[in-house]
C-alpha cells in the first residue's frame, strides 16, 4: 500500500531522507505495511539527518548581508549552513551540487500569505476575533505550498484575513511540503496577530446576505473605536486578574475572573508577547494606528500592503515599524487608487524596513519579480532589491538571526536559480529548507509521468471494479 | 382480535403503561381483565423463543454450528449447541442453514433529527432566505440538549435499520457544534423511554461553522469556541465550588445549564464524541482533548489508514460512508490524485485499525441506511476480516459506550437483540429473516431489500429476463440480462443458442431493441437475432428477426 | 486577482480568466489647456511640469480625469540615431538610424545607410534600444478605472447575449490606466468586454489619442464568446447534492442551446436580409452577428479547460466560425485540433495559477513553448487592466521556461498583429508601419529595464503617469 505512493527514488537520489515532495500531495506513508527494512531505515533516520552534508559549488552566491561571491560555495551540515566562501573543499561524505553558471540565494520570505489554511481565512463574525488562531487550522494538503517552493519561497507568515479590525492570530511557517503539518510552524518564532484598517474591516465592498444585519464598523472612525475599545477592555481584564491575584496573595476568598481567550490575546499584545501585523492602505489610517499604539501601549511590527506608506514613510520609520507591500497592484479599490510602484523605493529611502509580499498563492510563486521591479521604479540597487525578498522580511518576522541571508550558522534555506533571481528569464532549479531539498525541478519533471500513470491506474482499477460489480450482480440475478 | 377489545391504544407503549397503572388501582377487576387481556398482552410482549439449527455467532466466542439461542422475557436465556434442552414453552425459530448474530449496533447516527440546514456561505449566494428559515426551525443544540428528549424516529426509519440487522443505534443531532448528549437506543417498539440503553451515551461535538456573520463562522473560530466553552465550564466548576464553600462576600456565579452539562465531561465520566474525518482534523481533536484532559472518541476517521498507529489509545467510530468517484470521465481526470488515493485507501482504514490493535466500530455516520451494509462489505473487501467486521458492529461499539454488559454478544443474561440472516450477514446477497429486539420479534416489512434495490435501479427494463422465442422449429429459451444506460441497452445473454454480450440495444418509452449472436448448435456459425419489443411491467413481448425468419417472443422478469 | 487582498472568500488558487479579472471602470474628461502645448518636454522639463501637475492632480477629487499629457498632435519628422534597432521581424541593427515621418516609419537601417530627412528632430539614443511598441491581446484598459467602484466599471453588460455591445464606444481616452500602461512600452491593447455568453465586440486601440476614435486601430476587432462552462473550475470533491448537479448540467445545455439558437437566427437573418425580397425588421443583435456567421469577423472563444475548449471548437466547426482561442490553460491537450483548423491562440494570463491540483506547477509558463514547438500561431495577453503594463513579464516568464527570447518578444508584438490582421500597420519596425516605437535602456522583457521614450503614431508621448507624478510629489515632501 505504501509503495504505491511513496516514491523511494526521491529520497535516495537527493540524499534527503524523507524527501517526499511529489506534487500530488504529502505522502503520509501508512505505517502498517512498512517492511522491516524500511522500519529500520526510519529508526536510523534522525542520526542520518545529522550527518547530512551538502556542498553547493561553483555558484554565484548572493549572501545578502555580505555581498556577492562569484564562483562560491555553500557548505550545509544537517539543517544549517556550515560555511560560505570561495574555496570550500567537499568533505568526504558530502553530496556535491555543481551549480556552475547558477545563482544561490536565501529562501524568499513572504510576510503575507493565506496558503495552507483549512476553512475560511476569515472569522468574519465579530469586529475583533483575536481569539482564533491560524495555527489551529493549518493543512499540509495545499498544493500552493509546493508551488511556492518551486518559486523559491520558503518561509511565510500565514495571516488571518482582513475582514475585521482585529483579526485572528497568525502563524509563521516554512513550506515543509511532504512533512506532517505539525512540522511546518517555525519553532520559537514570535506570535503574531492580524489587524486590518480601511475598506475591509468596514465592509465597504461586501455585505452580509439579506436579513443579516451589517456589522460594526462602517467607517474608519469605527475601526479606530474597535481597536481602542478592545485595548481598553484588555486593561480592565488585566486589572481584574491583578486584583484577584492580590486577593489570593492576601489569602482572601475570591472567585477567579473568567479566562477569556480574546482578552488574553489582547493582553498579550500589550505585554509585547504578540507582534501586530496590520493590513492598511491609506496614509491617514496608517498614522491613526501608529499613534493609537503610542497612546495605548502597543507596537506595530509590520504594516501590511501599506500602499500609501510613501506618503508617511518618515513617520513609519520613526516608529520602527516595517512595511510589506505589493510592488505594483493598484486601482482594484478606491483605497488603492493612490498606490504607486515607487512606494517601495520611497519607503526604503526613508529608512522603513521594507519587504515585498504576496497575499496571493500566485504572486508568492514569483516574489523575485516584485523585488526586481523596485530597481525600475525608484532605482533601488540590486542589493536593496534582494533584501526586499530576504533579510528585510526575515527581520520583520524577527527571524533575522536564523533566515534571510547566507551566513554560517543560519538555517540552510537556499534556492538555486538558473540565473540572477532578479531576471525574468531565471527560474528555480532547487529549493531546500533546513538542508532538505523539497523542490527539485529535474525530479519534478521526472515524477510527472509516474503520477499520471498512478492516476490512470487507479482510475482504471476503479472502472474495472465497477464493471465487475455490475457484471457480478447480473450473474447472480440470473 | 382481543387486541381490538382493549382498543387500538395498546400498541402504544405509553398508553399501555398507563393502562396497567389504572389496573393496579382496581385490584378487584384486575384478575378478570388480566384473564381477558393475557393473550393480547403477551402476544406482543417478550416471549420465549428458541432459535435452532443455525450457525450461532456469539462474538464473545467461536461460532457454533447447529447452535441454539434461547430468548426469554427480553433476555438471552441460553446459548449453546443443539444438544441443549429446548424449553417446552418456546416458539421455535428454525434457522437451519442460517446465521444468528447479536443485533448490530450503529454507534453514530442522527436518526430522529432533521438534517442540518445548508450552511449559508459568504456573500449569501443562493437562497439565503431558505437557509435562514430552516435554521430558525431547527434551533442549534447545546451541551445540555438531550437526544432522548428530541429524537423522533419514524417507523420507516426504524424498519429500514432493522431490515439490515441493526437493533441498536446511538443518535444525536448532526447540527451545531455541541450537538448535545447522545442516546443509545434499541430499535424496538414502545415508548422511547422503554428502549433506552444509555442516556447520555456521550457528549457529541462537531466542527460545524455557523452561517457567515455568526460566531463562529470559520473552522478556526469553531476550535476557539470549543476551547472557550470548555474553559468556561472549568471556571464554572471552580466558581461554584468557591461560592458554595462560603458565599458570604462573594458575588453569586451565574447559573448555566450548558456549562453544568459539561461537568461530567471535565470529570472524565462522560466521553466526548468528536466528529473528525481527516488525519489533520483528528490531530486537532487530540490536541483539544489533551488540553482539557477529556475522555474522547473519534467519529468519522475515514483517513485513519494514514495514522492507525496513533489511534491505539482512542476509540474510533469509522464511518463506512466511503467517498465515491464522480461519474463523469473528465471530472475523474480533473480530481486531484490526492483525493483518488483517499477514496481508494479510506476503506482500508478499518483493516489497518484492526491490524494496529485499535478499538474501533463501524458506523453509518452521515450515510444513508442503505449504505451501511455495502459500506461494511467494502471494508471487508479492503482487508477487514468478517470476524473483525462483526465485532466492530457489535461488541466493540458496546464496549466503547460502556454498554457491553447488556449488548454486543450472544451471551446468557444479555438483552435479547438477535438477528437471523439467511447467509453470513455481510454477504452481498444476505437477507435478514428474523429480528428480535428486547426479546420481541419485529416483523420486517416485506421485501424491504428488493424495494430498496428497485429504487436504485433507474429503468424498468433493468434485470434478468427469461425469454422464450417461438421459432418455427420449436421454442428457444434464453436468459437476457439488460441494463438501461441512458437509453442504450447493454447486457448479456445466455441459453442454448450461446452466450455473449447484447449489442445495438436501445430503450425508450417502453419499446426496446437489441441484437444477439445466436448459433443453432455449438460451434456453428452465429447469426444475428434482432429483438424488437415492448415492455409492460414484468413481462415483455415482440418479434425477433433472424436469418430463418421472424418469430414472436415473450419474456418475464426473473425474480 | 487583486481581490485576493480581501480574502473574504478563500481564493481557489485558480485564476480562470473570466473570474480572474476583477471589476472595471471609466471616466471622461478633457485635458487642461496648460498641457496643450504639444511640445515634447525633456525629462527635466517633464518633471517640472509633473510637479505642477501633481499639485493640480491632488486638488481634484479622487476620480478626476487624468492630467497626464496626451499625444501632442504634431506628427513631426523624427530621427532616432545611435541606438540598437530591434525590428523583431529582422535581425537587430546596432548603431541604427530610424526615421519617422507623418506618423509612419519612413526608413531604418545601419547608420549611414539611411537617407536623412532635410528637417527633422534628431534624437541621439546611443547605448539604447529601439523596439516596436508592445501589444496586449486582451485587456480591459479603457473600460475600467477602479475595480470595486461600480461607477467606474464598464466592462460587463447585463444579460447573456450582448453581441451588439462595442468596447469602442466606451473607451475612456483619459483613463489614468492608459499612461500607466504605455510608459512601460505597451502601445496597443485589445480592449475586451466581459461577462455573459456573448460579451460583445472588442477594439484594438493605441495608448494615445484625444478621443476614442483617435485611439482605435481596429473595431470591431472580434466577437467575444465566453463559451458556456459545465463547471467554472475543475471538480475537486464529488458533489453530494445530485439535484444541484443535474441543474448544473441542465443550465449548461441551456446556455449552449441559447448560443446555438442565436447563431442560427443570425444565419437566417443574414439570408433574409441578403435575399432582399422582403423587408425584414432590423435586429441589432443579429445584425452584429451576421459578420460572425459569415466568417468575416473572428470569434474569440474564451475557454480554459480541455472540456470547454473542445466544446468551443466543435461549436465553431458547426457554424464555420473564424475562431481564435483565448485563455487556453489546457491548450497542450488540444494541439492536433487547433493545428488542423489553424486556430490561433491568445494565451494568458501567464502569471496565474494552474487550475488543477495535479497540473504541473509550470503549466502556464510552458504553454507558449508548446504552441511554438507545434507551429501554432499565438500571442500573449494579460487579461489585466491596471497592470497591462506587466505584459512583457508575462512573455518573459514563458522565456524562463523554454520559449526562445526572440519568440517571447514576438508574442507581444508581431504575432498579435498577424492574428488580428494588422501586421501591415503595427507589430514590428518595418518601413511603412505606424511609428509605435519605444526606446529602452535594455531588454524590455527584463524588470530592470526602463522605457526612456514612447512614440505612438509617430508622436512622442510623455513618460509621466499617475504613478510617476505621485512619486515626484512625495519625493519632494518637505
Amino acid at each position: 500500500m505504501s509503495k504505491t505512493y511513496v516514491i523511494p527514488s526521491v529520497a535516495r537520489n537527493l540524499g534527503g531522507w524523507g524527501t517526499r515532495y511529489e506534487h500530488g500531495r504529502t505522502t503520509r506513508a501508512p505505517a502498517p505495511s512498512l517492511t522491516l527494512g524500511m522500519t529500520l531505515l526510519l529508526l536510523a533516520l534522525p542520526a542520518f539527518a545529522q550527518e547530512r552534508v551538502i556542498l553547493i559549488k561553483n555558484a554565484t552566491i548572493l549572501t545578502i548581508t555580505n555581498g556577492r561571491i562569484e564562483n562560491g560555495s555553500v557548505l550545509i551540515r544537517g539543517s544549517k549552513i556550515a560555511a560560505v566562501g570561495k574555496d570550500i573543499a567537499a568533505p568526504a561524505n558530502a553530496q556535491v551540487i555543481d551549480a556552475t553558471g547558477k545563482f544561490v540565494s536565501p529562501g524568499i520570505v513572504d510576510t503575507h500569505s493565506h496558503t495552507a489554511v483549512e476553512g475560511s481565512v476569515n472569522e468574519i463574525s465579530l469586529p475583533n476575533t483575536g481569539m482564533v488562531r491560524i495555527a489551529d487550522v493549518l493543512t499540509a494538503d495545499d498544493i500552493s505550498a509546493y508551488r511556492q517552493l518551486a518559486g523559491g519561497t520558503t518561509t511565510a507568515l500565514v495571516l488571518h484575513g482582513s475582514a475585521n479590525s482585529i483579526g485572528g492570530q497568525s502563524q509563521i511557517v516554512k513550506w515543509k511540503w511532504g512533512h506532517p503539518i505539525a512540522e511546518w510552524p517555525v519553532q520559537g518564532a514570535p506570535r503574531t496577530i492580524k489587524f486590518a484598517l480601511g475598506e475591509n474591516p468596514k465592509s465597504a465592498n461586501f455585505r452580509p446576505p439579506e436579513g443579516t444585519p451589517r456589522q460594526y464598523p462602517a467607517t474608519r472612525m469605527g475601526v479606530e473605536e474597535v481597536i481602542r475599545q478592545s485595548f481598553t477592555d484588555a486593561r480592565d481584564y488585566m486589572a481584574a486578574w491583578d486584583e484577584y491575584d492580590a486577593k489570593k496573595k492576601r489569602n482572601e476568598t475570591a472567585i477567579p475572573p473568567r479566562r477569556d481567550l480574546l482578552m488574553e490575546t489582547m493582553a498579550d499584545i500589550l505585554r509585547g508577547n504578540i507582534d501586530v501585523h496590520s493590513h492598511c492602505y491609506r496614509s491617514d489610517e496608517i498614522l491613526m494606528l501608529l499613534n493609537l499604539g503610542d497612546e495605548l501601549g502597543f507596537k506595530v511590527r509590520e504594516l501590511q500592503h501599506v500602499l500609501e506608506g510613501y506618503k508617511v514613510a518618515r513617520e513609519i520609520a520613526a516608529h520602527g515599524t516595517g512595511g510589506g507591500t505589493f510592488i505594483d497592484w493598484w486601482g482594484f479599490k478606491a483605497e488603492a487608487y493612490d498606490a504607486t510602484p515607487y512606494n517601495v523605493a520611497l519607503m526604503v529611502k526613508n529608512g522603513v524596513l521594507t519587504s515585498v509580499n504576496s497575499d496571493s498563492d500566485e504572486l508568492a510563486r514569483h516574489l523575485n519579480h516584485d523585488a526586481a521591479k523596485s530597481m525600475k521604479y525608484g532605482g533601488l540597487t540590486e542589493d536593496e532589491a534582494l533584501r526586499l525578498n530576504t533579510i528585510n522580511p526575515a527581520t520583520q518576522l524577527r527571524l533575522e538571526k536564523r533566515i534571510g541571508s547566507i551566513e554560517a550558522g543560519k538555517d540552510a534555506d537556499l534556492v538555486i536559480w538558473t540565473g540572477h533571481p532578479l531576471s525574468v528569464y531565471s527560474r528555480v532549479d532547487t529549493t531546500m529548507i533546513e538542508g532538505e531539498i523539497l523542490f527539485d525541478r529535474a525530479k519534478d519533471l521526472q515524477q510527472r509521468d509516474a503520477l499520471k500513470r498512478e492516476k490512470d491506474e487507479r482510475l482504471k482499477k476503479e472502472a474495472d471494479e465497477a464493471k465487475k460489480d455490475k457484471g457480478g450482480k447480473e450473474k447472480k440475478d440470473a | 382480535m382481543i387486541l381490538r377489545l382493549l382498543g387500538g391504544a395498546v400498541h402504544s407503549g405509553e398508553s399501555f403503561a398507563r393502562g396497567l397503572a389504572n389496573l393496579r388501582g382496581r385490584p378487584c377487576r384486575l384478575a378478570i381483565l388480566l384473564f381477558l387481556a393475557a393473550p393480547a398482552l403477551f402476544a406482543d410482549a417478550p416471549g420465549v423463543y428458541a432459535i435452532t439449527g443455525g450457525t450461532v455467532h456469539p462474538v464473545s466466542g467461536p461460532a457454533i454450528e447447529n447452535g441454539v439461542v434461547i430468548i426469554r422475557g427480553g433476555l438471552i436465556e441460553a446459548v449453546g449447541k443443539n444438544d441443549m434442552p429446548i424449553p417446552l414453552d418456546a416458539t421455535n425459530i428454525d434457522a437451519k442453514g442460517a446465521h444468528v448474530y447479536p443485533g448490530l449496533i450503529d454507534a453514530q447516527t442522527s436518526l430522529g433529527f432533521a438534517a442540518p440546514a445548508p450552511r449559508r456561505g459568504f456573500g449569501g449566494g443562493g437562497g439565503g432566505g431558505a437557509a435562514r428559515r430552516q435554521t430558525e426551525e431547527t434551533a442549534e443544540p447545546t451541551p445540555d440538549s438531550l437526544a432522548i428528549r428530541n429524537a423522533r424516529i419514524s417507523d420507516d426509519d426504524a424498519d429500514a435499520r432493522r431490515a439490515i440487522g441493526v437493533t441498536t443505534i446511538i443518535t444525536a443531532p448532526a447540527a451545531g457544534i455541541f450537538n448535545g448528549q447522545s442516546v443509545a437506543l434499541n430499535l424496538g417498539s414502545g415508548a422511547i423511554e422503554s428502549r433506552v440503553i444509555k442516556s447520555p451515551a456521550a457528549m457529541q461535538v462537531s466542527f460545524n461553522p455557523r452561517p457567515a456573520w455568526t460566531y463562529p463562522d470559520s473552522l478556526m473560530g469553531v476550535i476557539s469556541y470549543i476551547r472557550q466553552t470548555l474553559m468556561d465550564a472549568q471556571q464554572h466548576t471552580a466558581a461554584r465550588a468557591i461560592y458554595e464553600r462560603n458565599p458570604s462576600g462573594l458575588k453569586r456565579p451565574d447559573e448555566n445549564p450548558s456549562l453544568e452539562a459539561l461537568q461530567p465531561v471535565l470529570g472524565r465520566t462522560l466521553p466526548v464524541v468528536f466528529i473528525a474525518d481527516s488525519e489533520e482534523m483528528i490531530r486537532r481533536v487530540q490536541r483539544i482533548a489533551a488540553e482539557f484532559n477529556i475522555n474522547y472518541i473519534i467519529s468519522g476517521a475515514r483517513e485513519a489508514y494514514a495514522m492507525s498507529g496513533d489511534l491505539k489509545n482512542v476509540p474510533v467510530l469509522v464511518s463506512v460512508r466511503w467517498p465515491v468517484a464522480p461519474s463523469d470521465k473528465d471530472d475523474q481526470q480533473d480530481q486531484p490524485l490526492r483525493l483518488i488515493r483517499f477514496r481508494q485507501l479510506a476503506p482500508t482504514s478499518p483493516a489497518s485499525l484492526a491490524k494496529s490493535g485499535a478499538t474501533f466500530a463501524l458506523v453509518s455516520g452521515a450515510g444513508k441506511t442503505g449504505d451501511f451494509l455495502p459500506g461494511i462489505r467494502k471494508a471487508i473487501k479492503s482487508g477487514l476480516s468478517d470476524d473483525d467486521a462483526l465485532r466492530a458492529t457489535t461488541l466493540s461499539p458496546a464496549r466503547i459506550f460502556g454498554i457491553d454488559r447488556q449488548l454486543g454478544t450472544l451471551d446468557k443474561g444479555k438483552i435479547a437483540n438477535v438477528v437471523v440472516s439467511d447467509k453470513p450477514i455481510f454477504d452481498e446477497k444476505s437477507k435478514v429473516t428474523h429480528v428480535f429486539v428486547d426479546g420481541r420479534e419485529i416483523r420486517l416489512p416485506k421485501d424491504e431489500k428488493k424495494t430498496a434495490e428497485a429504487a436504485i435501479s433507474t429503468s424498468p427494463i433493468d434485470g434478468t429476463w427469461n425469454v422464450t422465442v417461438r421459432a418455427s422449429q420449436g421454442n428457444v429459451a434464453l436468459s437476457v440480462t439488460l441494463r438501461n444506460e441512458d437509453g442504450k441497452l447493454a447486457g448479456t445473454y445466455s441459453g442454448e443458442i450461446g452466450s455473449g454480450d447484447v449489442r445495438g440495444g436501445s430503450f425508450a418509452d417502453g419499446t426496446f431493441e437489441f441484437t444477439i449472436s445466436a448459433s443453432a448448435q455449438k460451434g456453428a456459425e452465429a447469426s444475428d437475432w434482432v429483438f424488437h419489443g415492448t415492455l409492460s411491467g414484468d413481462s415483455m413481448n415482440g418479434n425477433v428477426s433472424t436469418t430463418l425468419g421472424t418469430f414472436e417472443f415473450s419474456g418475464s422478469k426473473s425474480k | 486577482m487583486r481581490n485576493h487582498t480581501v480574502h473574504l472568500i478563500r481564493p481557489s488558487g485558480t485564476f480562470a480568466e473570466e473570474s480572474g479579472r476583477p471589476a472595471r471602470p471609466r471616466e471622461a474628461g478633457r485635458m487642461p489647456a496648460l498641457l496643450d502645448a504639444g511640445r515634447r518636454a525633456t525629462k527635466r522639463q517633464a518633471h517640472r511640469v509633473a510637479a505642477v501637475l501633481a499639485l493640480a492632480l491632488f486638488c481634484l477629487p479622487l476620480l478626476a480625469q487624468s492630467t497626464i499629457p496626451n499625444n501632442p498632435g504634431r506628427k513631426q519628422t523624427i530621427v532616432l540615431r545611435g541606438g540598437t534597432i530591434v525590428p523583431v521581424t529582422s535581425a537587430p541593427i546596432p548603431n541604427g538610424t530610424l526615421v519617422i515621418e507623418n506618423g509612419k516609419i519612413k526608413a531604418f537601417g545601419p547608420a549611414g545607410s539611411v537617407q536623412m530627412p532635410t528637417a527633422a528632430v534628431v534624437l541621439d539614443v546611443s547605448g539604447q534600444f529601439i523596439y516596436p511598441g508592445m501589444i496586449d491581446s486582451g485587456t480591459n484598459v479603457g473600460l475600467v478605472e477602479i475595480d470595486s467602484v461600480a461607477g467606474t466599471v464598464d466592462t460587463t453588460e447585463l444579460g447573456d447575449l450582448n453581441a451588439n455591445a462595442q468596447a469602442a464606444v466606451a473607451i475612456n481616452p483619459h483613463s489614468e490606466l492608459i499612461p500607466v500602461t504605455r510608459v512601460n512600452g505597451v502601445t496597443n491593447v485589445v480592449s475586451v468586454p466581459e461577462g455573459g455568453i456573448i460579451s460583445g465586440q472588442s477594439a484594438l486601440i493605441q495608448m494615445a489619442g484625444w478621443t476614442p476614435k483617435e485611439m482605435i486601430v481596429k473595431a470591431p476587432l472580434a466577437m467575444h464568446i465566453r463559451f458556456p462552462r459545465l463547471r467554472s473550475a475543475p471538480l475537486i470533491d464529488v458533489p453530494q447534492d445530485e439535484e444541484a448537479e443535474k441543474e448544473l448540467k441542465k443550465s449548461y445545455t441551456k446556455d449552449v442551446d441559447k448560443l446555438r439558437d442565436i447563431l442560427r437566427d443570425a444565419q437566417a437573418y443574414a439570408r433574409a436580409t441578403g435575399a432582399k425580397v422582403k423587408r425584414v425588421d432590423r435586429d441589432l443583435i443579429l445584425e452584429a452577428l451576421v459578420p460572425v456567421v459569415e466568417g468575416r469577423l473572428p470569434v474569440i472563444m474564451h475557454a480554459n479547460l480541455e472540456r470547454d475548449i473542445r466544446a468551443a471548437i466543435q461549436f465553431a466547426d458547426e457554424f464555420k466560425l473564424k475562431m481564435i482561442l483565448a485563455g487556453a490553460q489546457d491548450v497542450a491537450r488540444v494541439i492536433p485540433e487547433l493545428k488542423s483548423r489553424n486556430i490561433p491562440v491568445l494565451l494568458g494570463p501567464i502569471l496565474a495559477m494552474p487550475q488543477r491540483e495535479d497540473d504541473p506547477y509550470d503549466l502556464l509558463f510552458t504553454n507558449a513553448k508548446t504552441l511554438y514547438d507545434n507551429g501554432i500561431k499565438f500571442a500573449i495577453q494579460t487579461s489585466e487592466a491596471q497592470n497591462a503594463r506587466n505584459l512583457p513579464y508575462h512573455a518573459g516568464s514563458c522565456a524562463a521556461f523554454g520559449l526562445p527570447k526572440d519568440v517571447a518578444l514576438k508574442s507581444i508584438t508581431i504575432f498579435p498583429a498577424e492574428i488580428f490582421g494588422v501586421a501591415d500597420q503595427i507589430g514590428s519596425i518595418d518601413v511603412g508601419k505606424v511609428a509605435n516605437v519605444i526606446v529602452t535602456d535594455g531588454d524590455p522583457l527584463e524588470f530592470r529595464t526602463n522605457v526612456k521614450r514612447v512614440f505612438i503614431g509617430g508622436e512622442e508621448i510623455s513618460t509621466d503617469s499617475r504613478h510617476t507624478l505621485l512619486y515626484e510629489k512625495f519625493k519632494a515632501r518637505p
